[in-house]
């Protein structure tokens, strides 16, 4: 019987999760639904193809593909399966490296690999299988990817031996084939099991364990409000949530998962705005930012890797509350406003007022993001972003930046600024912006304004850079965007 | 059809595609299969007072906790048997094995590990080499290699140069993480699986440790997920864990180390500390060079003094030097033991000479390529090293001038002093540097490989050797030896798991040997069992009737089939061969063996012939500079090794490439960040950053050098494993070259290694704050 709560006796729940797994397709219920996909693959059915190295989502050889149904039937991506839960997956295929032989044959992919030693030791081998697969299932036929696309698309996956020349070969002979892997799904939710609340609970020893997964925000800030008492642990992409889990930081007992809620899923242009529901996926993200604001395409582009951003959303980068999060002096500086909904209704506050102090934020319990707004900055703002890391791709920040002027001839009318790395939350750099306004766009003033941008900032040394590292580049992103635009004006004249 | 010097794919390289090559943690687990953790020592140093597991034991699901008290021979170490395998008295280092927990799930393991107590009085670390110098806690005697009398040399050049240059360590970062599996057997005998370059040292540990007779052991090492050195010696300890608790326990044990806890625990390649004196004339010619070099060896010997040798016989690099002092000297500090890695200390010594090359250039307003060919070892004269060895077959001088050329180095270096001048964004720079790797172990001993051939009757064979497969593609290779010796298919020949049953007393898979030394064993064992069957099927296929003495030297075995090459119409197939040899009692097996020729080296007078042959190669590599961030990219790179005639150059090739890489990794990017405590804050690769794919050059020249004159060795190939690691330095060589442009005297830039964009930054920086370069 369900704990008494009345609404469990009115719509009918699932108590478990179906997917399909290669050809096998699974109902899973109990502990197995809080497993990881990849402690699942290996532990439960002896796929052990797949190999898990850093179970933090940093090295992709644990990656395999998931298939969700979409516009145009099913689309795979590749995924960490390491940082990725069994409650998550609802009706998604997953195809691990076993799963993708065609006919008992190596699939072009496969056979590529091998002929261009593609593989040394072989440990990342599968990941990068999967992910290179991923890259030819999602091309349009006769397009074969690039060698700029084939390096971006695999900077998900890590190899200590090849130093990756030969894989790059082995992509480049691969998508000059057209016979991709078929990847076929066996089954489909029907609309009823897609409508239905998920709650799966299992009991471990002396822990009980409990996920619920709502189709609706109203379900799921009904969820919030009727479990106040509990420490429930809101999860969309787990992208981070899922390091902390196997890194034994957190061990919750109770799940909201966000994963099937499509009214989250929003990206699009909406008056004049960016419109995102919490659960955009940077993938999504990337998709409109392309088109509209290229510069966080630019940004946003060397954000984490392709199996992060499929499942990675922007929601999660702005409830993670980190002030290293990349998306953050972006959304800053051009004032997005975040939707807050509760059982008792919506509200909305400005981004540069939602955070208070270090993962402190104007968030109660009961409470979820919903939605993003952004505005598009206009042509004449000059918007740069920055990001700065150890490693140009796949590296979390030493440093960010957002700065954008307005220029009235050589006068700055207006100006934007907001660093993030160098104090407790991302900063708006308020003073700096004060100094600037009304100033000639010199590299005279842009140098005197980093005087005033490092008194603002209290960086801090850690394992990503030194403090004084962090000072430094306060100052020279400055010049850097006066040089920037100096050099994009004088190419514009000529 | 030989299948030597074929580019032939790697003999898993199906198995790793479809992920059915499996590795140790992939095996399933048995029905008794205990999950085996540890639990270390909080700090860096201190005093080992009590340790309490009753809580941890009273966990259900806990089988065992063991600490040193349960260990029968506490001890061990690959050099000296210096290192505790679970801490005595003394905590060492953080992370440091202290109690081994046994388990039945991973859940339980995972509780009781947070419950172990650990009582400690803390001391004060050593924490870096400076501080190990101050207190003079020194690993080893200091050694020295001497040529004439350098101090005097230097002290009558026209221009003298010293100074201090530090150079990081590097983590191995193998994708397997460490891991070992321990199935007891009957009256006290072990059989370990573990992921090791060494199963002879396993074996032994394992038998020492335990009391037990080497015969009692047996190591068995299918493939490895990566070592690059990292499982040299550093195996060991998981292999013990699982030992002992299947030993104690009489259950199949299991150990995975966790990606954290291997970065944390294991060592990696030793940060150096290098000073360095040299003089030399107006034309950059080096009259006399001192070095003192000083490396971090952590807290136990491990196969330090080793790795300090070969720094020691690498510190000219590529050039000759007539009056040079070389001293070495490892230092003891409160991290994990450091250990082999790929390159063993060579790299560390060319990145200091490089260092003193490029400050000579700088000194004197000259091309660093200029400054290298003028000292480049020569050809018929200038070519005894400093430890007394004629270094034959030099091929650098051809190398740099052939490699200039293709990589157009003059015209691009004009051209980037060009961009230099009037670009305000960013910085270019370029640098070729060269290596000459030396092959063989330095300790003499370790220069020998056997082998064990079978034959079947069916013509088939199998091949086993001590040599061990971490991706490097031996396997492959003594195939194809195998395959062509015996004049059979590659097919079909396979190479068995590395197991002590069928290799005895083998050395590591290390110093770029591997092939060199098995693959010379699997042929000896070859050409012995050849030579029987070769005897019989002359019987076979030639009679005195037919005008034709049967003639053991006129058979020939070839493409699978063996004839008499005086009438080759008549034909035996090998597989037929076979069967009718075992029917006439001709022994189809065979143990082959090979020691390495004429290598010695003194090391108490630093004289000798250390190596066999030297591997020699050069690499050019341009870096483009963010003059605001500092952040650095290598957009081309050329590069051009000799690496003989190549046995199999699809997988020479990505020794070289993927070398190369992680070379550059090491020299600009890889950074072991401590806190103050001594705990390691880079981890995993989340704060650990190897090259992703997009640092790989987007124009990345690889060629081999056309070389046939390496006689001695088999086919006269030469090794490749390590040489092309050493190359990465040109990256860091080439980002000296592009900070000079912001300086009239670049030789008192003082740029560490690895150049990360901070190091990079602080370098601008501190250039350009005295009213130079932007604004």
């Amino acid at each position: 019987m369900p704990s008494g709560n009345v609404l469990s006796y009115i719509v009918p729940m699932r108590d478990h999760i179906q997917l399909q797994i290669n050809s096998d397709i699974l109902k899973i219920r109990g502990q197995d639904a809080f497993l990881t996909l990849s402690d699942f693959l290996r532990r439960r059915r002896g796929l052990v193809g797949t190999k898990i190295v850093c179970s933090e989502g940093d090295c992709g050889s644990c990656s395999v593909l998931c298939g969700v149904v979409g516009d145009s039937g099913m689309q795979y991506q590749p995924i960490d399966s390491c940082i990725r839960f069994m409650f998550q997956l609802d009706g998604v295929h997953i195809v691990t490296v076993e799963g993708l032989k065609q006919n008992g044959e190596l699939s072009c992919v496969q056979q590529a690999m091998v002929d261009c030693h593609g593989s040394q030791c072989g440990f990342c081998t599968p990941g990068f299988v999967v992910a290179m697969t991923a890259l030819q299932q999602n091309r349009p036929a006769n397009q074969p990817a690039s060698e700029s696309e084939l390096r971006e698309g695999l900077t998900g996956n890590l190899c200590r031996c090849t130093g990756y020349s030969s894989i790059l070969e082995a992509g480049a002979v691969a998508a000059e084939q057209s016979d991709s892997a078929s990847l076929v799904p066996a089954f489909e939710l029907s609309p009823d099991a897609r409508r239905v609340p998920i709650e799966v609970t299992a009991t471990c020893g002396d822990a009980k364990h409990r996920v619920y997964s709502p189709t609706t925000v109203a379900e799921a800030v009904d969820f919030l409000s009727r479990h106040s008492e509990a420490e429930v642990k809101i999860v969309a992409g787990a992208t981070d949530l899922g390091v902390q889990f196997n890194k034994g930081h957190i061990a919750p007992s109770d799940w909201l998962d966000l994963n099937r809620v499509a009214e989250l899923e929003k990206c699009e242009i909406e008056d004049g705005c960016m419109v995102f529901g919490a659960r955009a996926t940077w993938t999504d993200v990337l998709l409109l930012a392309e088109s509209t604001v290229p510069e966080l395409y630019q940004v946003m582009k060397v954000f984490g890797s392709p199996q992060i951003r499929h499942v990675g959303t922007i929601g999660g980068n702005i409830i993670n509350a980190s002030p290293i999060a990349d998306s953050l002096p972006f959304l800053f500086v051009c004032d997005a406003e975040l939707t807050i909904t509760s059982a008792s209704g919506e509200r909305t506050v400005n981004i540069n007022e939602f955070y208070s102090g270090y993962k402190q934020m104007d968030l109660t319990k009961g409470e979820l993001l919903t939605s993003i707004r952004v505005p598009l900055p206009p042509a004449n703002r000059n918007l740069r972003l920055y990001k700065v890391s150890r490693r140009h791709d796949m590296d979390i920040s030493t440093f960010t930046g957002a700065v954008w002027m307005e220029l009235d001839g050589e006068q700055i009318a207006n100006v934007g600024i907001a660093y993030g790395a160098v104090g407790p939350t991302v900063l708006r750099l308020k003073q700096t912006e004060e100094f600037l306004r009304g100033k000639s766009f010199t590299i005279e003033t842009m140098t005197a304004a980093g005087d005033v941008a490092v008194k603002e900032i209290t960086p801090i040394t850690d394992v990503r850079g030194r403090s004084d590292y962090r000072f430094q580049l306060a100052r020279n992103v400055l010049k850097k965007y006066y040089y920037q635009i100096e050099q994009e004006e004088s190419q514009s004249v000529a | 059809m030989p299948s030597v010097g074929k580019t032939i794919p790697h003999d898993s390289a199906t198995g790793h595609v479809t992920g059915a090559a499996p590795y140790l943690d992939d095996m399933p687990l048995r029905n008794d299969e205990l999950l085996v953790g540890f639990v270390g020592s909080p700090v860096a140093s201190g005093k080992l007072k009590n340790i309490d597991c009753s809580a941890a034991t009273a966990i259900p699901g806990i089988v065992a906790i063991y600490t040193s008290h349960d260990v029968p021979h506490n001890k061990f170490g690959a050099l000296f048997h210096d290192e505790p395998v679970l801490a005595e008295n003394e905590l060492l280092y953080v992370g440091q094995p202290v109690a081994i927990i046994a388990a039945e799930t991973p859940e339980a393991l995972a509780t009781a590990r947070k419950l172990v107590k650990i009582d400690y009085e803390e001391t004060k670390p050593i924490l870096s080499i400076d501080e190990s110098l101050t207190a003079k806690r020194f690993i080893g005697p200091l050694r020295k290699i001497q040529r004439g009398d350098a101090t005097s040399a230097i002290k009558s050049a026209t221009h003298q140069l010293s100074g201090e240059f530090r150079i990081g360590g590097q983590e191995q970062f193998y994708l397997e993480s460490q891991a070992a599996i321990a199935f007891p057997g009957e009256e006290g005998q072990l059989i370990v699986h573990s992921s090791t370059q060494n199963t002879t040292e396993i074996q032994v540990v394992v038998a020492e440790v335990l009391e037990l007779g080497q015969h009692q052991v047996v190591c068995i090492c299918k493939r490895m997920g990566g070592a690059f050195g990292g499982k040299e010696s550093q195996a060991a300890i998981p292999a013990l864990m699982a030992a002992i608790v299947a030993s104690k326990t009489g259950r199949a044990a299991r150990v995975i180390y966790t990606k954290d806890e291997d970065m944390c625990v294991t060592g990696g390649r030793h940060p150096y500390l290098v000073r360095w004196q040299v003089g030399f004339d107006d034309a950059g010619l080096i009259q006399g060079l001192r070095y003192e070099f000083y490396s971090d060896g952590g807290a136990a010997a491990d196969l330090s003094t080793a790795v300090m040798e070969r720094t020691m016989l690498h510190a000219e690099n590529a050039y000759y030097i007539s009056d040079i002092e070389i001293q070495g000297q490892v230092c003891f500090t409160n991290y994990p033991p450091n250990t082999a890695f790929r390159g063993f200390g060579g790299p560390q010594a060319v990145a200091a000479m490089e260092n003193v090359v490029e400050r000579i250039a700088g000194h004197l307003g000259e091309d660093a390529y200029d400054i290298r060919t003028r000292n480049v070892y020569g050809v018929d004269d200038r070519n005894v090293t400093p430890y007394g060895q004629l270094f034959t077959r030099n091929h650098l001088p051809e190398i740099f001038e052939s490699l200039a050329e293709s990589s157009d180095y003059k015209r691009r270096r004009e051209e980037i002093a060009a961009f230099n001048a009037v670009d305000p964004m960013q910085l270019r720079g370029i640098a070729m540097t060269p290596v000459k790797f030396g092959i063989s172990f330095t300790s003499k001993f370790l220069n020998q490989a056997n082998a064990l051939v079978n034959v079947y009757t069916d013509g088939t064979v199998q091949v086993s050797t001590g040599g061990t497969e971490m991706g490097q593609g031996l396997n492959t290779k003594i195939r194809q030896l195998t395959a062509d010796e015996l004049g059979v298919p590659y097919e079909d020949v396979l190479v068995m798991p590395t197991s002590t049953e069928k290799s005895n007393n083998t050395s590591p898979t290390a110093a770029s040997a591997g092939t060199d030394l098995n693959g010379a064993a699997a042929v000896d064992a070859c050409r012995k069992i050849k030579t029987r069957l070769a005897e019989f099927a002359a019987s076979l296929l030639a009679s005195v009737e037919d005008g034709l003495v049967p003639s053991p030297d006129h058979i020939v075995f070839e493409n699978g089939i063996v004839f008499d090459q005086r009438k080759p119409a008549a034909k035996l197939e090998f597989g037929n061969l076979a069967d009718r040899a075992r029917r006439e009692r001709v022994d189809l097996g065979a143990r082959g063996f090979y020691k390495t020729p004429g290598v010695d080296y003194n090391r108490e007078t630093g004289r000798g012939n250390p190596f066999l042959y030297y591997t020699q190669g050069a690499a050019v590599s341009e870096v483009l500079i963010d003059r605001f961030t500092g952040e650095m990219s290598v957009p081309r790179v050329d590069l051009l090794m000799d690496i003989g005639k190549s046995i199999n150059p699809g997988v020479d090739m990505g020794q070289i490439a993927g070398g190369f890489i992680q070379g550059m990794g090491w020299a600009t990017m890889e950074c072991l960040i401590y806190d103050e405590a001594g705990k390691l804050l880079s981890h995993s690769p989340t704060t650990y950053k190897i090259p992703a794919i997009t640092d790989t050059p987007l124009e990345f020249n690889c060629a081999m050098f056309p070389n046939e004159d390496n006689i001695h060795n088999i086919r006269r190939s030469k090794a490749v494993g390590e040489p092309p690691l050493l190359l990465g330095v040109s990256a860091w060589a080439a980002v000296r070259h592009a900070l000079s442009h912001l300086t009239d005297d670049s030789s008192e830039l003082d740029l560490t290694l690895p150049a990360t964009g901070e190091e990079i930054l602080r370098c601008i920086t501190s250039l350009t704050q005295n009213g130079q370069a932007d604004s």
